[in-house]
């Protein structure tokens, strides 16, 4: 619970003004203030002497062991300052060399050749950037899965061009020949017209596309 | 006796850890019936030292295009026989330990419609450094696309003999196709590659195809 004294009286509370100097009207309401803070037992609390060792007790036992202790301190991030006072030449020379050392490092690099603008290294293998085009004007959403994707339905969406019907994604494929079906609104299969196909095994057609390092084509 | 034991034992070891590994591959893509029909034929496979990739890589194709599972198990079944097939006629070939991607081109010939002994012939031609398994399915595409078996064999074998690179062989069923757009027939087309390019069958020595401009010529030098 908490009084709404008048400001002058928590002044006088405070001890700011006495209750002489408070208006006329106020001094009842301040003799009752004091006459509540005085009722207050003010008396000092002792406490039991054993309280300190039981408290330094359960605070020890919950304190990080030595090993933790020193775990923390070396993985706890700190802020450090670090003040180099160098001659610009001396930068500027450090710099050099160390530009130099790394074009000399990436010159030795295996595979380091160059390699046409469409081809990429993905690993072992080359890879080459092949575009998959399909016009199916009504279509909500086209995917094109393949063996180079394990025929993963939602693995190569392909993009609306604009409002013509043309849908169309890019892929990075390994060199190698490779079967595939674009997949309209998630369930229809559908032969890339642009490309031949051939008997899938189930009763349908696989589209196929060979890539070589001098790009893809439709095979 | 002990090294027969030991491939046993290890026979015994690997085919329930390679049963596992396909199982592992399949779930969730496939049905759990078309899943252990696949593993058990993938096991018969393996046992065989046949590879057994391409037969995972069918039931998932299968699976993502909901086939039903009856059809998918007589696809993946009928893959198998091709792989084991085309290991046989791979051998005949003169290769006595081929690579999996070998095997597995000759079994896309063997759909297609070579015969076993093509296979074995496109094998015997592919000497260092064409890849085997890359003329084959060169082979398996030509005839994919119609040109007649024999043709297909000639047309690949011709390549070779020419000193053609890899990525030229890679290219042929391109050539045939574009052909084939024109309006040839298969058959006219690989005739019409084998011989250098040019003007496609039955189209004037000038002719250019719609919208395009005239194409170099392609093929020999």
């Amino acid at each position: 619970m908490s009084l709404g004294y008048h400001p002058l009286v928590k002044q006088l509370l405070d001890g700011e003004v006495s209750l002489a100097q408070l208006p006329p009207e106020l001094r009842a309401e301040g003799a009752e203030a004091l006459r509540l803070i005085g009722a207050v037992d003010r008396s000092p609390v002792v406490l039991s002497a054993a309280l300190d060792d039981r408290v330094m007790a359960v605070v020890r036992r919950h304190a990080a062991s030595r090993p933790r202790r020193a775990w923390h301190w070396l993985t706890a991030p700190r802020d450090v300052e670090l003040r180099l006072r160098l001659r610009p030449a001396v930068w500027a020379g450090a710099l050099a060399v160390a530009a130099a050392v790394a074009l000399l490092l990436l010159g030795r690099a295996p595979g380091s050749a160059p390699v046409p603008a469409s081809v990429v290294r993905s690993g072992a293998r080359d890879s080459v950037f092949v575009r998959f085009v399909l016009y199916a004007p009504g279509a909500r959403q086209v995917a094109v899965a393949g063996t180079f994707n394990q025929w993963d339905l939602s693995a190569a969406p392909l993009a609306r061009a604009g409002t013509s019907g043309v849908w169309t994604t890019t892929l990075a494929l390994p060199v190698g020949q490779h079967q595939y079906a674009f997949i309209v609104d998630g369930e229809r299969w559908v032969a890339d017209p642009a490309a031949p196909a051939i008997d899938d095994g189930f009763g349908r057609r696989n589209s196929m596309v060979a890539v070589t390092t001098r790009g893809a084509r439709t095979l | 006796m002990r090294p027969f034991l030991a491939v046993v034992f290890a026979l015994c070891m690997a085919l329930p850890l390679m049963a596992q590994h396909v199982g592992a591959r399949l779930d969730g893509r496939v049905p759990p019936d078309v899943r252990r029909a696949v593993e058990d034929i993938a096991a018969d496979a393996a046992a065989h030292g046949l590879p057994t990739e391409p037969l995972v890589q069918k039931a998932i194709e299968g699976g993502a295009k909901r086939v039903p599972a009856e059809r998918l198990i007589a696809a993946v079944r009928a893959l198998a026989a091709r792989l084991a097939g085309a290991a046989e006629a791979v051998h005949g070939g003169g290769l006595v330990t081929p690579k999996a991607d070998v095997v597995e081109g000759g079994a896309d010939g063997l759909s297609a419609g070579l015969t076993a002994g093509h296979v074995s012939e496109l094998v015997r031609a592919s000497h260092a450094p064409y890849d085997p398994a890359l003329v084959l399915r060169v082979a398996a595409t030509l005839a994919a696309l119609g040109v007649p078996p024999k043709q297909t064999v000639q047309l690949v074998e011709g390549m070779i003999k020419d000193g053609k690179s890899s990525s030229d062989l890679l290219g042929l069923p391109g050539e045939v196709q574009a052909d084939v757009a024109d309006g040839a027939t298969p058959a006219q087309a690989a005739e019409h590659v084998a011989h250098g390019g040019g003007t496609p069958p039955g189209r004037p020595p000038d002719w250019v195809p719609p919208g395009q401009t005239k194409r170099k010529g392609h093929g020999k030098p």
